[in-house]
């Protein structure tokens, strides 16, 4: 199949339109057929074209007959509800469309601010070039992925917590949630009513202050680790 | 058509010709295809200059109906099987009626288009974020990455946003234009009130901030905006 993209306006050209009509009404009715067939429903079609004095019908002039019937037997209020023209079927197109474009603006917008984010982290500091909306922007978006961060951190932490109470040894699950060798563990544990108080409060205050002190059961580990860490000397 | 998602859809598959065996599925392919269907005819007659009724009844006993010009007068015209009669009120009515359709499909197509842009453009970004993903740790998504790994990317963007805030307060003392023009600010006059807080005084997170510019300017430009 071409998937050449036709400009949604009368084809001007008469051929052209002739044989577009041909064929778009072959495709038209086969679709109209299969949604019958898969759907098992009552369908019926009605084609008048400037090329025949009689309209094209399916599936059958009994067919047709058969779902007019029912289709007249509707109340009025049932038959409009769902009834369109040319005119508001478009504007419903246009409608969601225009949804997707908001929504897709948006997503790159972040996905733009993301990437001068993660680039200024390298030093590059490209936000010295931006105006004042993209500054404002940036810092917004900075803001959300330090929200994500202590969200996931507190998750992390949840595990910790909620090993706690089975048949197994805390120790070990702790272990297994992060992999860290067993010396911390015992911080750990005497922490752990601690992080259980902490989490039952309103979740402000844990942006405020909830990562640093969350991490310093840790804070042994970290200083075995690859990332040196100014804060944990 | 619709699949922006993050979770993928299955994609086009091929089904067998048969009533769906699935409820549920049954359903959703009723949905969109009763959509498509009314597309393809909604295209016919914009092209062709064809007059169309389509009537269908759902799995719900509902009915959905298409028609142009509107689906009484087609379903009419068949059954009395005269011609349709043309009256002077009538051609100026169809007249306005096809000017209207003609206005609506270039503004859907305008809308497409910046879609398919900004599509295409989605996918740069990703494309963009993939690559540097597999030098830079830290652009990982959160998921991935362990504590001591959150703890310092978490230190290092505080910092950066303390830099970006210095960045915009010096902006500000610098521009000899009013801060009322500042977008987002309500009603800061002459303070340095910044929509975000460089010092985490209020963790709040005001989505409408977040709204989109037209085109692609991410705040690159000469001037304070």
């Amino acid at each position: 199949m071409t998937r050449k993209k036709v400009k949604l306006a009368y084809i001007s050209n008469d051929s052209a339109r002739k044989a577009t009509f041909k064929k778009r009404k072959k495709g038209l009715l086969k679709k109209v057929s299969e949604l019958k067939t898969l759907c098992g429903i009552d369908v019926c079609a009605i084609i008048f074209s400037p090329y025949d004095d009689q309209p094209e019908i399916w599936p059958s002039p009994l067919g047709v007959q058969r779902v007019l019937s029912r289709f007249k037997k509707m109340p009025e209020m049932e038959k409009s509800k769902k009834m369109v023209s040319q005119d508001s079927f478009l504007r419903q197109r246009i409608a969601k469309a225009y949804e997707q474009l908001k929504k897709q603006r948006k997503d790159n917008r972040e996905k733009e601010m993301e990437r001068v984010m993660f680039q200024s982290l390298t030093g590059s500091n490209v936000f010295l070039n931006m105006n004042m909306i993209g500054l404002n922007d940036l810092g917004l978006q900075i803001e959300h992925n330090i929200r994500e961060i202590c969200r996931r951190m507190e998750t992390l932490n949840n595990i910790a917590t909620m090993a706690r109470p089975s048949n197994e040894e805390p120790s070990q699950q702790v272990e297994k949630s992060f992999g860290f060798d067993g010396q911390m563990n015992m911080e750990a544990m005497q922490k752990q009513q601690w992080l259980v108080d902490l989490m039952s409060t309103p979740p402000q205050q844990h942006f405020g202050f909830g990562g640093e002190e969350v991490m310093q059961p840790f804070a042994d580990t970290i200083n075995n680790n690859l990332w040196p860490n100014p804060f944990y000397p | 058509m619709s699949g922006m998602s993050s979770k993928k859809s299955k994609g086009r598959q091929k089904v067998e010709m048969v009533k769906m065996p699935n409820e549920s599925n049954l359903q959703v392919t009723f949905s969109k295809r009763r959509t498509g269907l009314f597309k393809k005819a909604s295209e016919l007659c914009t092209l062709c200059g064809a007059d169309i009724a389509i009537i269908v009844f759902s799995p719900g006993k509902k009915v959905f109906s298409f028609g142009h010009p509107c689906v009484e007068t087609i379903v009419d015209r068949y059954l009395t099987r005269n011609p349709p009669q043309i009256s002077g009120t009538m051609q100026l009515i169809e007249a306005h009626r096809n000017a209207s359709v003609r206005e609506l499909n270039m503004q859907l197509t305008q809308v497409l288009n910046q879609l398919e842009i900004e599509k295409k453009r989605g996918e740069e970004l990703n494309q963009m974020r993939k690559a540097s993903q597999a030098q830079c740790w830290w652009e990982a998504p959160i998921e991935e990455l362990n504590l001591p790994q959150l703890e310092q990317l978490k230190m290092s963007l505080e910092e950066l946003k303390k830099n970006v805030g210095k960045q915009a307060e010096k902006m500000l003392i610098q521009s000899s234009n009013p801060p009322q023009f500042f977008a987002g600010s309500s009603s800061n006059a002459g303070g340095m009130n910044l929509p975000f807080d460089p010092n985490n005084n209020a963790a709040v997170f005001n989505p409408n901030n977040m709204m989109p510019h037209p085109g692609y300017n991410p705040g690159f430009g000469h001037g304070f905006y």
